[in-house]
Formats: structure tokens, sequence, C-alpha cells
């Protein structure tokens, strides 16, 4: 009887300790919180002099990177933590026009000879000195040519450099590449990290393989310091860093934060400086001057891809009348609460590579008679309505557009039943969308327009594009892809590939909708950030304030 | 009682064998394979191909079974398929973040709701009595993801607190720890308590009308003697049969909390690997979870010799 007493007592207490754990530290965690950048009000005693704030950047990032190895991965969780440790040979301006990273500057001595001249002096993590026989190994590897037991050729990344044809370490520090063929798409395609350049003694001494986290050794500015498996990953400063007096930070620690609102709490009360949130939240941070947000246009977009072996959707007038009872405008008012740009699948971040299908194709504007009149041509009518079975890809954004689509359908004898796909079996219905296997008539999902219009519009709707699987043929498209990527003369590649949007825009093998404002939420003191759709983590003038 | 464990970890054997066929077929039948979502939209048959063979994918079934069960016998749970990382020894490290979660938990439900349960009983219909049940009705249903966010989002804005983001294990910074794991641990300890309060009012109730505790109090024993010592020990059964439950799934990985909370634990981990149809994590865990599970029922079993001598094993 007395023991039990006093174990419950001590449970009890324990209770209680754990309680004022929780709340007894107010405002801060076991790291120093930023120093508010207003006085308290109402205090009046004088403030001390502010103490210097830690140029620790903290994100808070959604998901966990699958893997660490720059070549077999590319997902956004991933590349977000590859570029800083990982380099490529060239990156994209703002504009769009390439900049020099390991590449101090490059020849085209003809239209399948790439000569770069590499940085001087660029030093890996480990301290060796980053040479033209890394550049060369590491694209061996990226293309299967090193020896037996590497994976690098079992990524994707393969297809990204599948034209070239050999690479020539002209002395260590100048690199040739010979392609197959012309390809206007090579240049755009070495800005992904994909290209990353590794050392070839690190993917050796770890059999090949740089999946594991503490194998990343790059000449990126910051270097990969500790991590706890789905829960934090600290980078710190690179003290060699090729570019003097960048990066300003000393370090930068992922948190993995999955949920939404979690990351904004976190934002708010100091412990986070950095994540990326949904336009829903931007009413949340409206008054709040503690928070600031950065945004800039995505290249992604929204589609609805027909299954074009399914019989009712050959039929090209059934597409269209669709495309023309869209509400594009409503979509992006109640999914992006109005954040977001009307799209097609060279997204508005393009630029000059974008035709002006609000402006120019009449299947753009909403016009329910007209797409009712082609329905009816079609066989279809209020007693005799079409059922189109759609699989809704991962993000909330997608789930809401397939509602929203439902509703707008039903006006022209269409009714949608959705079926919200998991991330496994979306990948696998991606796989087989153009037969009947996939089981769906339609998959509204999201897309990237990439940063070339060759990967926009030959990888999504060439008849021999690896993502076109809708079972799309038109050959006069397959034709303009292989003049756009044939040529580097700009001009000639406009044409083509504006050629090619209308083709595909006016047949409608997948609809278009929007392409979303992405949105950077940052704590008021943080300065030097601006963010862009061709590279949004450049983190090299942050610092914190 | 030596003979009946004994027996008990042998029936063990027959019951993982049984979950590592159903596991190894099931993550097979689910849509979508790891060489597809590996490559994601990039994937072409060949390049599957290619990924599958690497990984011996491409070998008959049973080959693969067989194969990695040979490991498991010799301890050897494979690698992940993403990471490359042994999963053994990343799977006990994780399970010590999910047990110290799940034991915090259980502590605070009981602190919870074994001292109200009785006393709701004891105080039947009256207004304690009541708000007990309405409390208790209220940890049930409020499921805990939703609690979780509720108190992140009221302590982030009225306190300015957040708990700490980077995990460090209890043995490595004692205070720390608890601080990352307090939050997670009341609000799963209040959610378990809900059943657990409502299993012991019942429980208690149902003794109380037994003759013995009469019987108790004809002999002038204080009510306290009775309910302590009498009541409450005869109406424990029922009660550890349900903490048993609950500890033994909470073992298995609180996935919700986990998550939201950002816990390196074991049921993040089999999130993960499964999101990433990460094969052998995903059959690791989750044999690993059933040993857990098995052996939590075996205790409890074990227990109820304790509480009840009237019950024996030999």
């Amino acid at each position: 009887m007395r023991s039990t007493k006093r174990l419950l007592a001590l449970i009890l207490a324990g209770v209680m300790a754990l309680a004022l754990a929780a709340c007894g530290n107010n405002g801060g965690s076991s790291t120093p919180a930023p120093a508010p950048s207003t006085p308290a009000s109402g205090s009046g005693t004088p403030e001390p002099a502010p103490a210097p704030v830690e140029q620790m950047l903290k994100y808070g990032t959604d998901t966990w990177p699958a893997g660490f190895d720059p070549h077999t991965i590319s997902a956004i969780a991933a590349t977000r933590v590859f570029n800083q440790v990982y380099e490529t040979l060239i990156s994209f301006n703002p504009d769009m026009t390439y900049q020099g990273l390991l590449a101090e500057s490059w020849e085209t001595p003809d239209d399948t000879t790439y000569i770069f001249h590499l940085r001087k002096g660029v030093k890996f993590h480990n301290g060796r000195e980053m040479t033209a026989d890394d550049v060369k190994y590491s694209f061996d590897r990226i293309l299967g040519n090193t020896d037996a037991g590497d994976i690098g050729a079992l990524g994707s990344s393969a297809s990204y450099y599948g034209g070239i044809d050999s690479i020539e370490v002209v002395d260590p520090s100048t690199i040739q590449f010979k392609l197959k063929a012309p390809n206007a798409a090579f240049m755009a395609n070495l800005t992904s990290s994909y290209g990353a350049i590794v050392p070839k003694e690190v993917v050796e001494a770890n059999g090949g393989s740089l999946a594991a986290i503490e194998t990343m050794c790059g000449t990126g500015p910051f270097v990969y310091k500790d991590s706890v498996v789905d829960n934090y990953i600290t980078l710190e400063k690179n003290p060699d860093y090729w570019n003097a007096g960048s990066p300003k930070l000393d370090g930068i620690t992922y948190y993995l934060m999955a949920d939404e609102s979690t990351r904004l709490a976190a934002l708010r009360t100091g412990d986070i400086n950095i994540c990326s949130l949904s336009a829903l939240n931007l009413s949340e941070v409206q008054n709040d001057s503690s928070v600031k947000v950065l945004s800039y246009q995505s290249n992604n977009y929204t589609y609805l891809g027909f299954n074009l072996s399914s019989p009712k959707l050959q039929d090209k007038n059934v597409r269209q009348a669709m495309s023309l009872a869209v509400d594009r405008d409503a979509i992006i008012d109640y999914v992006y609460n109005g954040e977001a740009t009307v799209s097609t699948f060279v997204a508005p971040a393009m630029g000059h590579w974008v035709w002006d299908a609000p402006k120019e194709s009449p299947l753009y504007t909403k016009n329910i008679d007209e797409a009712k009149k082609l329905m009816e041509a079609a066989g279809y009518g209020e007693n005799n309505r079409m059922t189109l079975t759609v699989a809704a890809g991962l993000l909330d954004s997608i789930r809401d557009t397939v509602v929203v689509l439902q509703q707008q359908l039903k006006e022209i004898y269409i009714d949608i039943e959705i079926s919200n796909l998991e991330s496994g079996e979306y990948v696998d219905i991606w796989g087989k969308m153009d037969t009947p296997e996939a089981g769906f008539d339609a998959m509204c999902g999201q897309n990237g327009s990439g940063t070339d219009p060759n990967r926009a519009v030959s990888f999504f709707f060439s008849s021999t594009g690896n993502a076109n699987v809708w079972g799309y043929n038109n050959p006069r498209v397959d034709e303009l892809c292989a003049q756009g990527v044939a040529t580097t003369d700009e001009a000639k590649r406009e044409a083509c590939y504006l050629e090619a949007q209308q083709i595909v825009i006016d047949e409608c093998p997948n609809l278009f909708f929007a392409s979303p404002m992405e949105y950077f939420f940052v704590s008021a003191g943080l300065e030097g950030f601006a963010p862009y759709a061709a590279n949004a983590n450049d983190f090299n003038n942050i610092t914190l304030k | 009682m030596r003979n009946y464990i004994i027996r008990r970890l042998l029936q063990l054997l027959p019951v993982l064998l049984g979950i590592s066929i159903v596991i190894f077929a099931v993550l097979r039948l689910i849509p979508g394979g790891f060489a597809s979502g590996m490559l994601g939209i990039d994937a072409t048959p060949e390049l599957i191909a290619q990924v599958e063979a690497r990984y011996g994918l491409d070998q008959p079934a049973v080959t693969q079974y067989l194969r990695w069960m040979g490991g498991v016998l010799r301890g050897d749970f494979g690698q992940s398929f993403r990471s490359g990382a042994a999963i053994l020894p990343e799977m006990l490290d994780r399970f010590g973040a999910t047990a110290e979660l799940t034991i915090l938990a259980a502590l605070i439900s009981w602190c919870i709701a074994l001292p109200l349960g009785i006393l709701a009983a004891v105080k039947r219909n009256s207004m304690v009595d009541r708000v007990v049940r309405v409390a208790a009705l209220l940890g049930v249903s409020i499921p805990g993801f939703a609690l979780s966010i509720l108190v992140i989002l009221l302590l982030s804005m009225v306190f300015n607190y957040y708990p700490p983001l980077d995990y460090v294990g209890f043995f490595a910074d004692p205070v720390k720890n608890l601080e990352i794991m307090a939050l997670p641990a009341l609000i799963l300890g209040a959610s378990m308590s809900g059943s657990v309060m409502r299993m012991t009012r019942s429980s208690v109730l149902e003794i109380f009308r037994q003759d013995f505790v009469k019987t108790v109090r004809a002999k002038g024993a204080s009510e306290g003697v009775t309910i302590v010592r009498h009541v409450l020990r005869n109406a424990l059964i029922p009660i550890v049969t349900l903490v048993g439950m609950q500890i033994g799934s909470l073992l298995g990985g609180a996935v919700v909390i986990e998550q939201i909370f950002s816990l390196p634990g074991l049921g993040l981990m089999t999130l993960t690997g499964i999101n990433n149809r990460d094969y052998p994590v995903v059959q690791g865990c989750v044999l690993f979870i059933a040993f857990i599970y098995v052996l939590v029922n075996l205790i409890v079993d074990l227990l109820y010799a304790y509480i009840d001598p009237r019950i024996s094993y030999d």
C-alpha cells in the first residue's frame, strides 16, 4: 500500500516535471533565438546592445530526401540540399542566360563541340583540387561508362546526357564534349543537378554508391556536417569556397517538418528562418511583421492528361469541348487564391518560348454553348452523359483542381469520377497511362516545363518523348521537335516550338490550367535572397539580422 | 512458468514466419514498384529493368524471399535500397526514440487515467464523474494529429514556444531530450488516457458490486484500503489488457505523432519506407514491430499471473 502510494507520487512528480519542461522555456529553444527586430512594447528599461545574430539558416523542409546521390535523384527535397553541396559546370541567371560555376568560360567551335575552361583552384570538400578528370569521371558515371558496380547509369540522369558522343580531357583545366548530333538542350541540361561534379575517390571508397548522406562531397558553398535521419541535416560553410566572400552564412540546418501549419508556427517563433508554404497561408501572415513572403512564378503547370487509348477520348472534338468548358480563372481563384497564372505546358516563366494561348487560342476562352455543340455532335447529351474516370495526383492543389473540373464539366454532360492516388500508385499509373490497363480515362497532375523548351515540348508530346504517356502522336510535332533541338539558332528554335505548342493546344492531348506561384516564407531579418524558377536555392548572399 | 515462457517464445516463430510471407507478398502486390518510384516520370522500361536487376528485383519472388529470410536468420536485415544504410542498426536506433515516447506516454496516461477513473467510479453519477466521463470521451474522440497541431499552434502563438527541432537521444542530453519528448508524450498520453479512464471506471464499478467488497467494508477497512488493496487489484486485469494493446501498437510507431513532431522513430521509418517502396526497410520494420507486439502480449499475460494469484501458468 505504502509502496504503491510512493510509486504514484513519483509518477505524478515525473509528469509535472515534463509539463514544466514543456511550458517553462517560453520564447526559446535550446539554441538562442534571434534578437527581436523591434523592442518589446511597454518595456521602459534601456535595451542592451543586441548580440550579433547567429548566421545559421534554419530551413523547414517538407520531405526527407529519398537519397543523396545527385546522379540518381532530382526530387526537389533532395536538390535543395545538393545545390548547396555539389556544383555543376554552369547555371542559369534569372534572365535564363548562363553563368559559369565550375566552368569559367566555354566555347562552341561547331554545333557538336563544347569546350569548357574550368575554374582553377577549386577544391572538393575533401581538400583535393577539382580537375577536368573529375568532370570526365562524373559524366562517365552518369552514362554508365565507369567500372561495374557503379549505380550511376541507373539514374534517369543518363537520359539528360544521352546525346554525348565522347568526353576528352584536353588539359587539367579544359574539357571537351563531342555530341552525336547538334543538341540545343545540351547547355540547359548541364545546369541540372544531375550534372553534379563528384570526386572519383569518394565514389569508389563507397562501393560506387553516393546514396548515403555521409558521402556528400562536392565543391559547393556548404559542406556536410551531421544529420539525424528523418530529423535534420546540418551543412556548414565551406571555408575554401572558390567564390571568395561567399557564402555569408555560417551554415544551414534543414529540419524535417512535414506539416504546413507547424512550419508556419516554427517560423513565427523564430525556430526556423525559411520554409516554403502554399498560397493558402498568405492571409495568415498578412499582418505579421515577423514574416516576409518571397514569391516567384514557378515553371510548373497543372494538367489533365487524357488516356488516348480510351475510345471516347480519341475524338478530338470531345477533348476540345472540355477545354472550352473549363474556366481556368475560376480554378486559379478557388485553388490558389488567385495566386497563379493561366498556363500551357510551356509555363509563363519560360518567357519568349511561350505561345500566348490565353490570348491566341479560342479553346482558352470559356464557351459553354460551343462546348455543348461539340459534345452533342459527338453523340452526348443530357440523356447520354459521359463518365470520365480521373486519377488525381499527389498535391492538395491537384485534388482541389479536379473537384472544380468535376463541377465545370457537368455542364457539358461529363461526370467525373475522382480517385486520389498515393505516390506509388501515381507513378505506376503514369507508366501505363496510354493503355487500358491504366484503368483511368485521364490523370490530373502537375508537371514541370524544365528550363529548355525541348523538355517542355519533346519530352511530353513528341511520339518518342519519355514522358509522352498519353499515346499522343503527331508527325508534325515530332518534326518540329527534331528541328528545334538540332539547331542553336534561337529564332529558328522559337519558331519550331511556338508552332508545336499551337498544334498540341489545338489537339488537346492534355488540358492545361495554371502555373502556380511558389512562396518562401522567411523571417523578417533574412536578407539577400531572391529566388527564381531556374534557381530557388542560391543562398550565397543570405544574411540574418 | 519457465516452460510457459519457452513455449510462447517458440510459438513466436510460426507467427513471425507467417507475417514475413504476408508482408513480402503484400509489398509486391500493391501498385507501384521501387524502380518506377525511384525513376519517376523519367522512367523507361529499359531503365526500370536495369534498376530491378541492380537490386535483385528481377529474380523470382521465391528466390528474393529466401535470400531475404536467409539474411534475417543470420541477423542481417539487408540495406535500404534508397540510402544504402544497414537496416538493423537503424531500426534499433529508431526504436529507442519510439520506446521512449511510448513509455513516457504510458506513464502520463496512467497518472491521468487511473486516479480519475477510480474517482469517477467512487463518486458515481456525481459532477466529478460526469466531468471525468466527458474528458475521457474527448480523449478518445479527438484524433492525436489534430490535438498535436492545436497544441503546437497554441504554444507558438501564446507563449512563442516551439519544441526543439534537432533531435538528441536521451543519453546524449537528457534535459533536451525530455523537452523534445514532453509535448508528443503528453499529447499521446492524453489521447491514451481516455480509453484507460473509461475502462478503469467500469472495471472498478463492477468490482464494487461484488460481495467480497462488502465483506472488506464490514470488517471495518477504510475506504482507501478497500479501493487500492482490494478493488483496484481485482479491477486491473482488463486495464492491463487494454494498456498492453496500446503499448504494443505504440511501440510499432506512433506514425502520425512522429511525423508531426519529426521524431526519428520506427513509425516514421516505416512510413518513409512505404512511400519509397523501399522493400527491405518495410519488411524489416514490419517484422520487428510484429516481434515487439507479440513480446508485449507475452509480458501482459505474465502480468496477469502476478496481479491475480489465481492465474497460474505452471
